[in-house]
């Protein structure tokens, strides 16, 4: 035989002794046992029948939240209520020494149900007073009973070492009045929680809060009975014990109604399948009962978007609870959402499984949109690169070929003019005439590449400059005040020098009109002529080209040319 | 006169033009401070005055000489005036000549 690793065999011992399932004959026999004290001692049947059924009643809550991990501290501070509340009964033993335990332990258990109250569901503190009134509860209930114990006057207090009887009843009344105030500060703070609760937070911690607010109620009642008339009411006191077991009622009435929202995850399928206009958000918030929940779509670089495809940031706050949904192995989603909603595992889990798929659908709609938006940005930057290209080059023509050929134009002229042979001053003026004509065609090139007055002067006046050198007489109405981003008035120059080229070449007008107008952050460019139409944009045309000029500005292009009804060209560009 | 242009056989062949037709060429200049540098030193009664100079455009230079009521300017460019727009006729110069166009004839003609 080998031995045995001692650690690994007390190990399972271990965890059987912390398993809170224990609590439940713990506290059958802690009741049965203190019942029958009771009746020993002659103690009223109400009073014996309210303890036990409250202790049972807290533990039977205590059983019920078992399994929910969010609720593992409620489990345990409702057990130790129960095991409080019976120990107070232990004042109603024979023993000095059990009498002795009660005395001190007689109230704990209120204290212990005000942290479970205040702390619910994970010690999350909503009032920076909070832990103040825990500390109240605590210095009321347990160092109030231990101090009233040591000037306690009856013989069967074995901790009493100065017996007093004023004292006594002067560190009761201290305990009276301190309680009221705890137990006002208290309800203060419940009934806010209560307000603040929302969706999943509402269904689950509600009734218990509601509960112990009308029980809370009650016991001040009795309270103010008992200072207003400085002496014990036991009949009130027994109601107020009572109604305290609306809190465990409670506590097991917010589980039911969390798991009655079930059903409404399995509507989700239908409600998903439908031709619904509200977002996807939207329909689970609406399945989940939770008004806050965002869904972020993991795109394949680990990047989170909105249904949009912008990108968002996970929430690091824990005020907010981030759930994953995965499809085929693999997360597609999460869900931003109330970490109350994680009190209903099988909910979440429920509508997680049902919306995985459309989820899925969705993120990849997402990833299309996260692309799109970035080929757009990216075509931005390509037609703006292509911009500041033509530009240079434009500049490069000016300054190099065109400053050299013009100085050879005035250097012929002049030779020219100096010799005194006709048919050499013939030879030097054809040759000054063809350098002319290719510096009108170098000028002519340069402007279409990138025209130096539109850079300087703007679309109107540049656009005024295209209707002069056209071949018919052009007019241009409207008029667009300021400057534009460089790509729009590009944009829009090029559509009224395309449309016009085009028209002089193929229409046979008569005349031609150009209107720019800028409203509503749009700049509507339009040019129109009398010429004999049936026009349309033609592939490997100029006005083909700027389409994916404007299309990379989101822009628009549509041509209206009926055969012997003229041409209108009409450019739209946004322009904020 | 004064002839500024950042092109140097341009300012040579301008400058055997115009002595050619009588005119007193007193200095060159290839950029915008040599020619404000010029014109306060020499103090000519003409300035042929390029557009495109790499410190400053034609048009600022010509703003600057016609408002201290300086000499008179000419412009050139081996763009059109069309290029150009209103700056050519609000820069307070006399006349504007494409380059290529440049003779005794057209200069007499844009100082009328």
């Amino acid at each position: 035989m080998t031995s045995a690793d001692p650690a690994a065999a007390t190990q399972p011992m271990r965890d059987v002794l912390r398993d809170p399932v224990l609590v439940a004959p713990l506290v059958v026999a802690a009741g049965l046992g203190v019942g029958a004290l009771g009746i020993h001692a002659h103690i009223s049947e109400t009073r014996i029948a309210t303890d036990m059924g409250l202790a049972w009643a807290l533990a039977a809550a205590a059983l019920v939240t078992l399994g929910r991990p969010r609720r593992r501290r409620a489990t345990w501070l409702l057990a130790a209520a129960a095991f409080a509340l019976l120990g107070a009964d232990l004042e109603w033993a024979d023993t000095h020494a059990w009498w002795t335990l009660g005395l001190v332990f007689e109230q704990l258990w209120i204290a212990v149900l005000a942290v479970l109250l205040l702390a619910l569901p994970e010690g999350r503190r909503s009032s920076p007073v909070t832990p103040w009134a825990i500390a109240g509860a605590f210095a009321v209930t347990l160092a109030g009973q231990v101090a009233g114990a040591l000037v306690e006057p009856d013989v069967r207090d074995l901790l009493s070492v100065a017996p007093h009887a004023g004292a006594a009843h002067a560190i009761d009344r201290a305990q009276e009045f301190a309680g009221a105030a705890v137990a006002l500060v208290v309800l203060v703070l419940l009934l806010q929680r209560l307000r603040e609760l929302r969706g999943a937070a509402r269904r689950s911690q509600g009734p218990p809060l509601a509960g112990a607010a009308v029980a809370l109620t009650v016991g001040g009642v009795w309270l103010g009975l008992v200072i207003a008339s400085d002496g014990s009411r036991p009949r009130v006191e027994t109601i107020a014990r009572a109604i305290v077991v609306l809190l465990p009622i409670g506590v097991v009435v917010g589980i039911l109604w969390s798991r009655l929202r079930q059903p409404e995850a399995s509507e989700l399928v239908v409600e998903l399948q439908a031709q619904n206009p509200a977002t996807m958000g939207e329909r689970l918030a609406g399945a989940l009962g939770d008004p806050t929940l965002e869904i972020a779509y993991r795109l394949a670089d680990g990047q989170y978007v909105d249904a949009s495809g912008r990108a968002v940031e996970l929430p690091r706050d824990p005020g907010r609870a981030v759930t994953a949904i995965t499809a085929g192995g693999k997360e597609v989603a999460v869900l931003v959402h109330d970490p109350a909603l994680l009190d209903e595992p099988a909910l979440v889990e429920s509508v997680r499984a049902t919306a995985a798929l459309v989820l899925e659908i969705e993120r990849l709609a997402a990833e299309v949109r996260s692309q799109l938006a970035e080929v757009r940005a990216s075509r931005e930057r390509i037609v703006s690169a292509a911009d500041a290209e033509r530009r240079r080059i434009e500049r490069n023509l000016h300054d190099g070929a065109q400053q050299r050929l013009v100085t050879l134009s005035v250097a012929l002229g002049l030779e020219a003019s100096r010799v005194d042979s006709a048919a050499t001053t013939d030879v030097l003026s054809r040759a000054q005439n063809e350098v002319e004509q290719a510096i009108t065609e170098l000028r002519d090139l340069a402007r279409g590449i990138h025209p130096t007055l539109l850079r300087d002067e703007g679309l109107q006046i540049a656009v005024e400059a295209l209707a002069r050198r056209a071949s018919i007489p052009v007019t241009v109405n409207g008029a667009v005040h300021g400057r534009l981003p460089d790509s729009i008035e590009l944009a829009a120059y090029f559509v009224v020098s395309e449309a016009l080229t085009n028209v002089t070449k193929h229409a046979s007008p008569t005349e031609a009109s150009v209107t720019l107008v800028r409203e509503s952050g749009v700049l509507r460019v339009t040019v129109t002529d009398d010429g004999v139409g049936g026009a349309r944009i033609a592939n490997g045309s100029g006005l083909a080209g700027l389409r994916d000029r404007l299309d990379a500005l989101d822009a628009t292009l549509v041509i209206d040319s009926r055969p012997t009804q003229g041409t209108t060209v009409r450019a739209e560009l946004p322009c904020e | 006169m004064l002839i500024v242009d950042d092109h140097k056989p341009f300012r040579a062949v301008a400058r055997e033009l115009l002595e050619g037709a009588g005119y007193i060429v007193t200095g060159e200049a290839g950029d915008a401070a040599e020619a404000l540098a010029a014109i306060a030193a020499e103090a000519p009664d003409v300035v042929l005055l390029d557009v495109q100079l790499p410190d400053q455009d034609g048009f600022a230079v010509a703003t600057a000489v016609t408002a201290s009521q300086g000499p008179a300017v000419v412009l050139i460019s081996s763009r059109e005036a069309d290029a150009y727009g209103r700056r050519v006729v609000s820069c307070g110069a006399c006349g504007f000549i494409p380059k290529s166009k440049l003779s005794a004839a057209t200069f007499a003609a844009a100082l009328e």
